[in-house]
């Protein structure tokens, strides 16, 4: 009962965020106006909230639920409370395959699926580094982040300088890097919309195994869980709602990491509770963020990563003094 | 990595052409009686003096070139910089560096005078402590254009005047022109859609921004804050354009692009097929054609003038 009037309330403020995501603008639209809009008044008005905002947010939220999703999902499988699609390196290989399917002209449809692909090798390289590490696993996992992550800036940098000779589309590249959650197509929208709900049903099926997982693998076997299916599940549901979250928006930091952190201190680390409760608190907090960063240099603009960063940074620093693990 | 993306568009923008930014100008140059010795202020206000008639010329700045050459100084400029393509003669010269200035290689070539435009990163300083003697020149407006043409004039030796004269008449030619047009569009010109959330545009100040009043067009930013300042599509489809401008480079969209942006169907130049491209060179940089570029921008926003 508890866990359903938390799911309610989050929710709730996910319609509430998204609210005032769509009513403040660079624009100002009054909200009778917004309401018209909505619902197909044909003038300017109209077309900013509905081809510019509505999108905008709505791809916010899909960002931001998919990240804190596989957010949870990584703690889970890494038990390790310092794991995220942005610091194991996961969405630096979304990155990769994005950028390189974007320089070679790829459509809005192949964008997503080629950045599922990256996240997949990248997150199953951090896997197996993770099992080689034993006791120092946490700072394996983040070191092959780092890894990852400069790496993939590295080879960004060279596809951006490289794209003249190489015949690349800079721009679209360029658009993209930039971009962020600012300026997203219906038709990318629904793309990611599906493999999103893909991502999620399928987290949302593993979740009581990850729940065996939490008392370690063997204790899991006993239970009846095969690790290795487990371990690939995981990482295919992680990899497919990183990979269209970086579709969408790039790199952006930390909402895998904090929201689920901070969600098991209200509702508990089972999993059946907190992947459904990471997917609409990440998805508030990013419209939230989203917002934020439009609104705090108005009339200029903050990349959303910005604010997440400013937010998620010292909480990761707090959690890295905090775990014993890692202070040894 | 994206504030790297960021500052790498930033330079490549405002790289050679606009970097100086505002700064005050300062009233006519003052000269003396023979041509040399000749005492000059430049546009950073310093008192520049010239001994004799200079022979080895570098020009760090691509419209000073295109200036040095329409006064017949072209053979004595030995040294330019990466960015300096017109004529195409200038291109044939010793190149020293583009956003980085070379120093050694300025020094090698032996100048007696370097022209530079503003630089904010001590590049102006360097030059001088390598004993050089340095003119900054750096035209932003059309107005500058005329007096950068009587100071170079006077700098190397030619009929700086008569220059700046010949270019006022054809950019008087199309006020002339416009001046009693019925409609003055609305013109949006695109200058880098990198960040899609936040385009930059011109604003009042900019080179650009004058050829569009003096196209016959209005400035949808003419009430920006800045030179270069940066719009959100909202705000671009709100002030709704009936003429849009892109520059024919690679790094600018292409009227495709600009047309199938999400929303902006709803915009009169989209609807109307009114989305139009213009030569890089002629807009990018106050220079001799400053009178051909008027002339073009015209065009595109009041084609009926010239049929």
């Amino acid at each position: 009962m508890r866990t359903l009037s938390i799911l309610a309330f989050l929710a709730a403020a996910l319609i509430v965020s998204a609210a005032a995501g769509i009513l403040v603008g660079a624009v100002a639209i009054g909200p009778s106006d917004v309401l018209a809009a909505l619902f197909g008044s044909n003038d300017v008005n109209g077309t900013i909230i509905r081809e510019l905002r509505l999108p905008r947010v709505l791809g916010a939220a899909l960002v931001g639920g998919s990240l804190a999703t596989a957010g949870a999902l990584l703690q889970g499988l890494l038990r390790n409370p310092l794991a995220d699609p942005f610091v194991t390196g996961t969405s630096a290989g979304a990155t990769l395959a994005a950028v390189g399917a974007i320089a070679l002209g790829a459509s809005a449809p192949i964008v997503p699926l080629a950045a599922f692909a990256g996240a997949l090798v990248a997150v199953t390289i951090v896997w197996r580094l993770a099992r080689l590490g034993g006791s120092t696993t946490v700072l394996t996992v983040l070191l092959a982040g780092v890894v990852l992550t400069s790496f993939v800036g590295a080879v960004v940098t060279f596809i951006l300088v490289s794209s003249d000779r190489l015949a690349l589309r800079l721009r679209a590249v360029l658009g993209w890097l930039q971009g962020g959650v600012s300026v997203i197509s219906w038709e990318e929208l629904a793309v990611a919309a599906v493999i999103v709900a893909a991502g999620l049903a399928f987290a949302l099926f593993l979740a009581h195994r990850l729940d065996a997982y939490a008392f370690g693998e063997e204790t899991a076997a006993t239970l009846g869980v095969d690790p290795d299916r487990t371990t690939t599940a995981v990482l295919a549901a992680t990899a497919l709602l990183s990979g269209a979250a970086v579709a969408l928006a790039g790199l952006v930091g930390f909402v895998g990491l904090v929201v689920p952190h901070a969600l098991r201190f209200a509702i508990g680390a089972t999993h059946r509770r907190l992947i459904p409760a990471s997917f609409f608190a990440g998805a508030a907090a990013l419209v939230l963020a989203d917002l934020g960063a439009r609104v705090l240099l108005s009339p200029a603009e903050l990349p959303v990563g910005a604010i997440t960063g400013l937010v998620g940074a010292p909480f990761f620093l707090a959690l890295l003094v905090r775990s014993r693990r890692v202070v040894v | 990595m994206r504030s790297r993306v960021f500052a790498f568009i930033v330079v490549l923008l405002l790289s050679i052409s606009a970097c100086g930014g505002a700064v005050s100008v300062s009233p006519s140059p003052s000269i003396t009686a023979s041509p040399f010795p000749a005492t000059l202020s430049d546009f950073q206000n310093r008192s520049v003096t010239i001994t004799s008639r200079p022979e080895r010329l570098v020009s760090i700045g691509p419209s000073i070139t295109a200036f040095l050459f329409a006064l017949g100084a072209g053979p004595r400029v030995v040294g330019v910089d990466d960015f300096s393509d017109e004529p195409a003669e200038a291109a044939t010269r010793d190149h020293v560096g583009g956003i980085k200035v070379n120093f050694e290689k300025v020094v090698a070539l032996k100048p007696d005078l370097v022209f530079s435009v503003k630089f904010s990163d001590g590049t102006i300083e360097k030059l001088q402590a390598a004993s050089l003697n340095v003119l900054v020149v750096d035209p932003q407006s059309v107005s500058d254009v005329a007096r950068t043409a009587t100071l170079l004039g006077r700098a190397v030796g030619a009929d700086g005047e008569g220059l700046a004269r010949s270019i006022q008449q054809r950019v008087d030619a199309v006020k002339t022109k416009t001046a009693n047009v019925a409609t003055r569009p609305r013109v949006y010109h695109e200058i880098d859609a990198s960040d899609p959330a936040k385009i930059f545009t011109v604003g009042p100040g900019s080179y650009i921004n004058d050829l569009i009043d003096i196209a016959g067009g209005v400035n949808i930013a003419a009430r920006a804050a800045s030179a270069y300042p940066q719009l959100s599509a909202e705000e671009i489809l709100r002030s709704d354009p009936e003429i849009i401008v892109l520059s024919a480079d690679a790094y600018s969209s292409k009227p495709g692009d600009v047309a199938a942006r999400q929303g902006w169907s709803i915009i009169g130049a989209v609807k109307n097929n009114r989305i139009f491209t213009i030569d890089p060179n002629l807009i990018n940089r106050p220079g001799p054609r400053v009178g051909e570029a008027a002339e073009a921008y015209a065009k595109l926003v009041h084609p009926e003038l010239f049929r």
